[in-house]
C-alpha cells in the first residue's frame, strides 16, 4: 500500500512540476504582460531604457524613460529558423528512415541507426562552435555567394549574403540537431508495421522502395506528423547553438534568408545580463513574458502533434 | 524463350513414389533444396504442379509446407540468408535461375497470405495499388478492372458501396477476399494461398473455399493449409511433407482414402500433427 502511494506521489510530481512552472513564469511576468499588451506582439522595439535617468510611471507602471518591448523581430527569427529548420530536417530524416529500414541489412541498418541518435546526443553548444568555427566561415565565403548568384530570382535568396551569421545558418543547425528526431521516429514507424504488409506489397510486384513509400509510409501518416510537430517545436526552443550562429539581430526584421536574427529562447540569454540591470525589474519580467510565450507556443505544437496523431489514427486505421 | 511445350524429363527416380504423372504441369519442381542460413529446410522435393488444378501441401507445422509455397514467387527473397537451391520450371524457364525478372514473375504469379492484409488505404485503392505496377490504365478502364476483380473474389455486392471506404474497415473475411480480388487484378495465372482461410471464421473460411473452387477455372492454384477437410473438399491433388522431405504425392482423393505412407495416414486421420 504505502509502496502504490509512492509511487502515484512520484508519478503526480512530474505534471505538479510543469504547472507550477507555469504558475512561477506568469504570476512573475504578470506586470509585464499587463504594461506591454499587444505591442509585445506587434512592436519590433525592444529597449530597456536609459538606465542613468530616473523611473517613471506610465500605464501604472514603474519603467525607465524610453523602455518599450517589442518582440515581432523575436517571433519572426524563432518561425522562420525553425521552419528552415524542418524543411531541410523532413526530407533528411524521412530519406534516412527509408534507408535504414529498407534499403541497408538489418545489422548495418543497427549500427548507422546508432550513429543517427548519437547525433541527437551531441551538446548543443558542441554544434553551436562547430558552427561558429567551421560552417558559418564555409557558408559565408563559399556557399552563399553561390546561392545567391543561383537563386537570384527568387526575392529573400537574393544578395547581400552577410556574415554567414544568421537565418539560414540557424535553420541549418536546427535541421542537423532535429533529423535524427525524425529519422528515429520514421524507422521505427516502418519497421513497427507488420512484415506481413511488406510481402504482401512484394508479392504484388512492387519494389521494396514502392512498398515503403506508397504502402507503410501513408500508413503511418500520424507517425509522420507527429514526428513532424514534435521536431518543429523541438527547433523552436533551442537555444545555444541558435545563440551562437543566429547573429544575435536586435529590433531588425530578416530582409533575406541571410539576414541576422534571435529567436526567443536566444534572445533571454542573450539579453539576461542587460535586463537584470533595469532597477524597475520590468526588463527581466519581459524577459519572462518571452519565456510564457515560449512555453506556450510548445505547449501548443506538441498538444496539436497529439491531436493529430490521435485523428489521423482514427482515420487511416 | 524455350518452347513450354517441351517439358523436363522426368527426374530419373522420382523420390517419392506414386507422384502422379501430370500431362499439363505448370510448374515442375526438380531437386529443390530450401536453408534458412545452415539450416536445411526442404531435401530435394521434385514434383509438378497441374495446371487450372488446386494442388495443395499438408503437414505438421514446421514440416516445410509454407517454405515451398514461397518458393513459387521468390517472396523468400526477401529475407537475407534465406536460399533455394534447383529448379522450378514455370512455362519453360526456371524462375530460380539468377537474372530472372521477378517482377514479371510476380505478375505471373500472385499470392495471399494466412492474415488478412489489407493496405491502408481505400478499396480501390487497394485493387488498383497492384494493377498501376504494370499498367497505366484510363480511368474508366481502372474502374471495369476493380469491379471485375472484386466479382471474381465473390466480393463487389458487399463492397460496391463503399469503394472509397479504408480496406481496413472490412470484415476479416472480406479483407481476405480483397487480398483475393487485389492478386488477381493483376491477372496472373497461378494464386498461391498460404493458408488463406485459418484466420477467419467457420462461414468466411467456407466463403473463401467455395471462392477457391470457383478460381481454379481459370488460374493454377497452391494452396497451404492446416485444415484436413478443407484439403478433401478443394483440392484435385494433395502432397504430404512432413520434415523437409515430401512424403506422399497423389491425386487427393487416394491420397486421403488410401495413403500408401504411414506417416502420411498417421497425420490425415489426426494421430499427430
Amino acid at each position: 500500500m504505502w509502496f502504490r502511494r509512492l509511487l502515484s506521489a512520484f508519478a503526480l510530481l512530474v505534471p505538479l512540476v510543469l504547472v507550477l512552472i507555469a504558475i512561477f513564469l506568469i504570476s512573475y511576468a504578470w506586470p509585464a504582460i499587463r504594461f506591454n499588451r499587444l505591442d509585445f506582439l506587434l512592436h519590433d522595439t525592444w529597449n530597456i531604457g536609459n538606465q542613468y535617468a530616473n523611473p517613471i510611471v506610465r500605464r501604472g507602471a514603474t519603467i525607465m524613460p524610453g523602455a518599450s518591448f517589442g518582440i515581432f523581430f523575436l517571433v519572426a527569427g524563432t518561425l522562420g529558423s525553425a521552419l528552415i529548420g524542418l524543411l531541410i530536417a523532413f526530407p533528411l530524416g524521412l530519406g534516412a528512415a527509408l534507408f535504414l529500414s529498407e534499403a541497408v541489412p538489418r545489422r548495418l541498418g543497427h549500427l548507422v541507426s546508432f550513429f543517427v541518435e548519437l547525433l541527437a546526443a551531441i551538446p548543443s553548444v558542441v554544434f553551436g562552435l562547430w558552427g561558429i568555427v567551421f560552417l558559418v566561415p564555409l557558408l559565408s565565403h563559399h556557399v552563399y555567394p553561390i546561392l545567391a548568384e543561383t537563386l537570384s530570382f527568387l526575392p529573400f535568396f537574393r544578395r547581400p549574403t552577410g556574415s554567414g551569421y544568421g537565418l539560414l545558418t540557424s535553420g541549418l543547425i536546427l535541421s542537423l540537431m532535429i533529423v535524427p528526431f525524425i529519422a528515429a521516429t520514421l524507422r521505427d514507424a516502418l519497421a513497427s508495421q507488420s512484415h506481413a504488409m511488406r510481402e504482401a506489397g512484394i508479392s504484388l510486384g512492387a519494389t521494396r522502395f514502392e512498398v515503403a513509400t506508397r504502402i507503410l509510409l501513408p500508413g503511418q501518416k500520424a507517425a509522420l506528423a507527429g514526428a513532424t510537430m514534435l521536431a518543429f517545436g523541438r527547433a523552436l526552443g533551442e537555444t545555444m547553438a541558435v545563440l551562437m550562429v543566429s547573429g544575435n539581430a536586435l529590433n531588425y526584421l530578416p530582409q533575406n534568408i541571410y539576414s541576422p536574427i534571435s529567436t526567443m529562447a536566444a534572445f533571454i540569454v542573450a539579453q539576461l545580463d542587460s535586463a537584470l540591470a533595469d532597477p524597475t525589474g520590468m526588463a527581466v519580467r519581459s524577459l519572462a513574458e518571452i519565456a510564457v510565450l515560449l512555453l506556450l507556443i510548445s505547449l501548443l505544437i506538441n498538444g496539436l502533434a497529439r491531436f493529430m496523431i490521435g485523428t489521423l489514427k482514427e482515420h487511416t486505421l | 524463350m524455350p518452347d513450354p511445350s517441351v517439358s523436363l524429363p522426368k527426374p530419373e527416380r522420382w523420390p517419392v513414389r506414386g507422384t502422379p504423372l501430370i500431362e499439363n504441369p505448370k510448374f515442375q519442381v526438380r531437386n529443390l533444396n530450401f536453408y534458412y542460413g545452415d539450416y536445411h529446410a526442404l531435401h530435394d522435393i521434385s514434383l509438378d504442379i497441374a495446371e487450372k488444378k488446386v494442388t495443395t501441401f499438408i503437414g505438421p507445422s514446421g514440416c516445410g509446407k509454407t517454405t515451398l509455397i514461397r518458393c513459387f514467387n521468390r517472396i523468400f527473397e526477401l529475407h537475407p540468408g534465406h536460399r533455394a537451391m534447383g529448379e522450378i520450371m514455370l512455362d519453360g524457364e526456371n524462375i530460380l535461375a539468377k537474372g530472372q525478372d521477378v517482377h514479371a514473375l510476380r505478375a505471373k504469379v500472385g499470392m495471399v497470405f494466412q492474415k488478412p492484409t489489407p493496405f491502408p488505404m481505400s478499396v480501390y485503392d487497394n485493387i488498383a495499388f497492384g494493377v498501376k505496377l504494370y499498367e497505366r490504365l484510363p480511368r474508366r478502364a481502372m474502374d471495369d478492372r476493380v469491379e471485375w476483380a472484386l466479382n471474381k473474389a465473390a466480393l463487389w455486392e458487399e463492397v460496391k458501396g463503399k469503394l472509397l471506404e479504408s480496406g481496413t474497415r472490412l470484415s476479416g473475411g472480406q479483407q481476405q477476399r480483397l487480398c483475393i480480388a487485389r492478386a488477381i487484378a493483376i491477372r496472373p495465372e497461378v494464386l498461391l494461398l498460404d493458408e488463406p482461410a485459418s484466420s477467419l471464421d467457420p462461414y468466411s473460411s467456407l466463403k473463401i473455399e467455395a471462392l477457391i473452387t470457383e478460381l481454379k477455372a481459370d488460374y493454377t492454384i497452391v494452396l497451404v493449409t492446416h485444415n484436413m477437410q478443407q484439403a478433401a473438399r478443394v483440392s484435385d491433388f494433395a502432397a504430404f511433407l512432413f520434415m523437409g522431405d515430401l512424403i506422399e504425392y497423389k491425386d487427393t482423393d487416394t491420397l486421403f482414402t488410401n495413403p500408401s505412407s504411414q506417416q502420411t495416414d498417421a497425420y490425415i486421420t489426426g494421430r499427430y500433427g
